[in-house]
């Protein structure tokens, strides 16, 4: 319970200890911290006003339904490490605004741990233990109990009797829409918890990885970041950057997924990004149902 | 809708004062895990595990379903008759309502400007064919026949009276012919069966059994006289008490009168022909045996 005080609150706990201690100026060394305490000097940036100045960037492609608004957000840049904002961005609701359903993340971050899960333990049940057939010795007369084999699970060195038999594995699917859904359900919760932010462009000066991680902590960004873009190059300097740092990656927008975006604090998109997600993320909803894989050509279907 | 509602926004600005979700914080739905019930492990899995009290339930197991104590058991004791005998030989033909067909037709899924198919009706997700299960088609019931309202050509395998004096009724035509189960397999699914690269078949006729069905100019088959059909269209429109329109003069006359013929599978595309997708051509057999044997 003491822990779940500290969690909600997390954002005053630092701002008090400080305020406590302002005489001396320092936390006293011997201070334990739980780690998931929030930055706070991480200010939550609001959602951009109706009346912003800023020029709109992009529009969202598909149709937003009548009774769902669309959601804006800032579009930032790598290139200048100071803070503006360049612009704004709309994005569609039923990609980044759908009801947060946690069990759904939880489903999916499970199934994407255990679906690949071949578990390679094996034991030798008392057949397959070497030797045993014959009996010990007579069932009557001799004083001890009574055997068949000396490999039985009773027996020490025999065989397991309900052990694990041989490799297992643990792949099932689930439904299409149900992983999708938790993209959509990720993404969602990322942006109410202000942890998504948008970026026009990979495009970097240089190709430090010190940089990146100035302008990541100017921007009050957070510890961890995944960068996402779409096709199949990269700019050279956010590649070179990146390949050093452990806490910031990229990864192109068809290697979304739930766990990396669970993992990772922040998660950075880009224009052509959302663009991307939103096509292939709406699609399921107003698809046909498969008559054969879809992977084969339809003439109907997009 | 007079206050629109927005789903979930209440739930999301109450994550926003929430702690990140990671994932040391997921949890499944506490509703969605229930622990089975482990007999023989105290409480209520436990005393005596579910058996009862004494006698053969607790302490051994009991005789199999349908035992009468040794008296001649009911399923036993009936003699044997030939209901379900060849069930699963028979053909099965998945019905297709005009309520349904009319619901397609609104909402755009089938166009009633061309020829209604077996593969247009399976591509529009209205009905779901199984060949594999003895399936022979589609036949069409006569469920919302007052409130059908639509000028269509329509291909089915069957067709009861009231349904064809529906369609008939709204100035369309309707056929009813035969598909082998191959061929059945290649209109429902066609792009696969075009990827293998095989000419496409003949359509099979009828067995013998089926041949009254299809040669009958009241049940609209594709084998009977056309001549016949017209007479038969005529006498319905008697029975059934309503003016036959003259489709002749309609604009879509030629659209409503394409049938396929008795060998064709798809229509614009004969038996004998190979379509290739991926350099989108289509391939016809020179040789003259191969004509004759696909045009016979």
């Amino acid at each position: 319970m003491l822990r779940c005080t500290l969690l909600v609150c997390g954002r005053g706990v630092g701002k008090r200890f400080s305020s406590s201690f302002s005489s001396e100026s320092a936390l006293p060394p011997n201070l334990l911290l739980p780690t998931n305490l929030v930055d706070p000097s991480r200010m939550k940036r609001p959602p951009p006003p109706s009346d912003c100045a800023l020029p709109l960037l992009r529009r969202c492609d598909a149709v937003v339904p009548a009774h769902l608004s669309a959601v804006r957000a800032w579009v930032d840049t790598l290139e200048r490490p100071d803070q503006e904002p360049l612009g704004l961005t709309q994005l569609h609701p039923d990609v980044f605004a759908v009801p947060p359903r946690l069990d759904i993340l939880h489903e999916v971050a499970t199934w994407q741990k255990n679906f690949k899960r071949i578990s390679h333990a094996n034991t030798k049940v008392r057949p397959e233990v070497r030797g045993g057939g014959k009996k010990p010795w007579k069932q009557k007369g001799s004083g001890r109990a009574r055997h068949g084999s000396i490999r039985s699970p009773l027996w020490r060195g025999g065989g397991v009797a309900k052990g694990p038999r041989g490799p297992t594995s643990y792949y099932y699917m689930l439904p299409m829409k149900v992983r999708v859904q938790g993209l959509k359900v990720a993404l969602s919760s990322k942006l109410a918890q202000d942890y998504l932010h948008i970026v026009d462009s990979l495009n970097m000066p240089s190709p430090d990885a010190q940089y990146l991680l100035e302008l990541i902590r100017q921007k009050h960004w957070g510890d961890s970041v995944l960068i996402v873009d779409v096709g199949e190059e990269f700019p050279e300097n956010i590649l070179q950057a990146t390949a050093t740092l452990k806490t910031v990656n990229v990864i192109p927008a068809i290697g979304l997924n739930v766990h990396s975006m669970l993992k990772h604090e922040v998660v950075v998109l880009t224009l052509q990004a959302v663009k991307f997600l939103e096509e292939k993320l709406l699609w399921h909803d107003q698809r046909y149902t498969p008559l054969y894989p879809y992977k084969l050509p339809y003439s109907d279907l997009p | 809708m007079p206050f629109p509602k927005k789903t979930g926004s209440k739930a999301l600005a109450v994550l926003q004062n929430l702690p990140r979700i990671t994932l040391a914080n997921l949890r499944p739905d506490s509703d969605a895990r229930q622990p089975k019930t482990r007999r023989g492990r105290g409480q209520h899995g436990g005393n005596r595990s579910g058996r009862g009290h004494k006698g053969e339930r607790q302490q051994n197991n009991r005789p199999r379903l349908g035992f009468e104590g040794g008296q001649t058991p009911f399923y036993l004791a009936i003699p044997k008759y030939g209901f379900n005998e060849g069930h699963s030989r028979r053909p099965q033909y998945q019905p297709l309502s005009l309520k349904r067909l009319q619901y397609l037709i609104d909402l755009g899924r089938v166009d009633p400007n061309q020829p209604i198919d077996l593969t247009q009706l399976v591509n529009a997700r209205g009905v779901t064919i199984q060949p594999l299960k003895r399936d022979y088609g589609v036949q069409l019931i006569d469920e919302g026949a007052d409130i059908f309202a639509a000028k269509i050509n329509i291909e089915v395998q069957r067709a009861s009276e009231g349904a064809v004096a529906a369609i008939e009724r709204n100035g369309g035509v309707i056929t009813t012919c035969f598909y082998d189960p191959i061929s059945l397999g290649i209109v429902i699914k066609p792009v696969p069966f075009f990827l293998r690269g095989q000419p496409i078949p003949k359509r099979m006729l009828p067995g013998e059994n089926m041949v009254p069905y299809y040669t009958d100019a009241g049940n609209r088959g594709y084998l009977s006289d056309p001549e016949k059909i017209q007479q038969a269209r005529l006498a319905l429109a008697q029975k059934y008490g309503y003016i036959l329109p003259d489709i002749s003069k309609d604009e879509l006359y030629r659209m409503l009168s394409m049938r396929k013929d008795v060998r064709q599978i798809f229509f614009g595309l004969a038996p004998g022909w190979v379509v290739s997708m991926s350099e989108k051509k289509i391939l016809k057999p020179t040789d003259e045996k191969l004509l004759k044997y696909y045009s016979s």
